[in-house]
């Protein structure tokens, strides 16, 4: 984290970059091979990946380029079990979350459904555009119809996550 | 599902307060911890306006003025906008675990509705659904429906009008819908009608549409 923290700091110029490159002992030592791939190889490790996580109770959790700030939202399976939502009772930017913590509710064909935090963290963001459009979640719920942006307390926790493929198969073994 | 029906526990619990009624069904739902522990709660409360999850159009200064018309008023986290429960109306209480029927709200909530048509097509009243959630006879809604989901178990339910002094919701929108009407399976049948003789149509069609067993206490 403090190598790529060094990179942000310098200018975007490479020519710029390589002396300091060779001078400091904790970079790769081959910086032609480091480039403008030092931040993309960071970025492609699978903790800060732009892929999806998702949870038994189906929310997923995307993680944010920076690695500290995760989206959330409800999964395509889940947006069709409720049926259309017609309001989202979403918490105060600011509360704090343990992972499974219930953080809001969605309502659809008179039900009000709990929904579960993926993670432990703090709610940073809510989206205002459900007070008006709850239907998003239903027409576009892994974009327009994400639900709330959290910090990432305990990262260690995504790995207790499904990734698509692992919860495709747990969709299937439902359905059965 | 295959293999054998799942069981479900029939308690009835005669007239109890909304409150007592909201605290019994979290006992319900605290069994579902340590094992499938299906039920249905039957009861009558005495007069109350409830609301559901969407706090905004019900401020304190709607909701006070019901109160002085002998009712109690409560918010629940349920679905559905403001309803009334009385004495002569059918209120029961699922609380099921969906793992052991179909993991979607939108499924059960379908149940429950055909669930209500059945019952009152055996005693001779035909009502229908609608894009509105609930039962209807015409533009009169004789069952209201308000449900909630945690973890996949269920509470709160459905309130079938039976003879149940209808001006009462003359003085609220009910559900939030405008220019509908409430009936309760008296008024269409033109005779008196119980929750007791209601109850056991209820059951049965319960037991139909969830494929499942009903059992009750000794």
């Amino acid at each position: 984290m403090a190598a790529y923290a060094l990179l942000r700091s310098m200018s975007s110029s490479f020519s710029s970059v390589l002396p300091l490159l060779s001078r400091s002992g904790s970079l790769s030592p081959a910086p032609l091979a480091v480039k403008p791939l030092f931040r993309r190889t960071l970025a492609s490790s699978s903790r800060f990946s732009a892929a999806l996580k998702f949870t038994d109770k189906h929310e997923w959790v995307r993680v944010e380029d920076d690695g500290i700030i995760g989206t959330v939202g409800i999964s395509n399976f889940a947006q069709e079990a409720l049926g259309d939502v017609v309001y989202c009772g979403l918490p105060e930017v600011g509360t704090q979350l343990a992972q499974q913590d219930e953080f809001g509710a969605l309502e659809s064909v008179k039900a009000a459904s709990e929904l579960y935090s993926p993670l432990t963290g703090e709610v940073v963001e809510v989206n205002s555009l459900l007070a008006d459009k709850p239907g998003l979640v239903n027409k576009s719920c892994y974009k327009d119809g994400w639900l709330m942006k959290m910090t990432i307390a305990k990262p260690a926790e995504l790995d207790s996550l499904m990734d698509e493929a692992a919860y495709e198969r747990y969709i299937r073994s439902i359905e059965d | 599902m295959q293999g054998s029906r799942p069981l479900v526990r029939v308690v009835r619990l005669g007239l109890v307060s909304y409150q007592e009624g909201l605290r019994l069904q979290q006992v319900y739902v605290d069994r579902h911890r340590s094992g499938p522990a299906h039920s249905l709660l039957l009861c009558e409360h005495p007069p109350v306006y409830t609301t559901g999850i969407r706090h905004q159009p019900y401020p304190a200064s709607r909701l006070d003025p019901l109160r002085l018309l002998g009712a109690e008023v409560h918010r629940a986290n349920r679905g559905g906008l403001i309803t009334f429960h009385g004495p002569g109306q059918l209120v029961c209480y699922p609380v099921l675990d969906l793992s052991g029927f179909r993991k979607s709200v939108r499924w059960y909530v379908a149940q429950l509705e055909k669930t209500v048509v059945s019952a009152c097509g055996s005693l001779g009243v035909t009502a229908t659904t609608s894009p509105h959630t609930g039962v209807w006879v015409g533009d009169n809604k004789i069952c209201a429906m308000g449900i909630h989901c945690g973890r996949y178990v269920t509470s709160h339910g459905l309130a079938l009008n039976c003879n149940t002094d209808l001006s009462w919701f003359s003085h609220i929108v009910p559900c939030g819908i405008e220019g509908k009407g409430v009936t309760s399976l008296s008024r269409e049948l033109r005779r008196d009608v119980s929750v007791h003789e209601a109850t056991p149509h209820l059951l049965a069609a319960f037991g139909e549409h969830f494929h499942c067993e009903l059992s009750e206490d000794a």
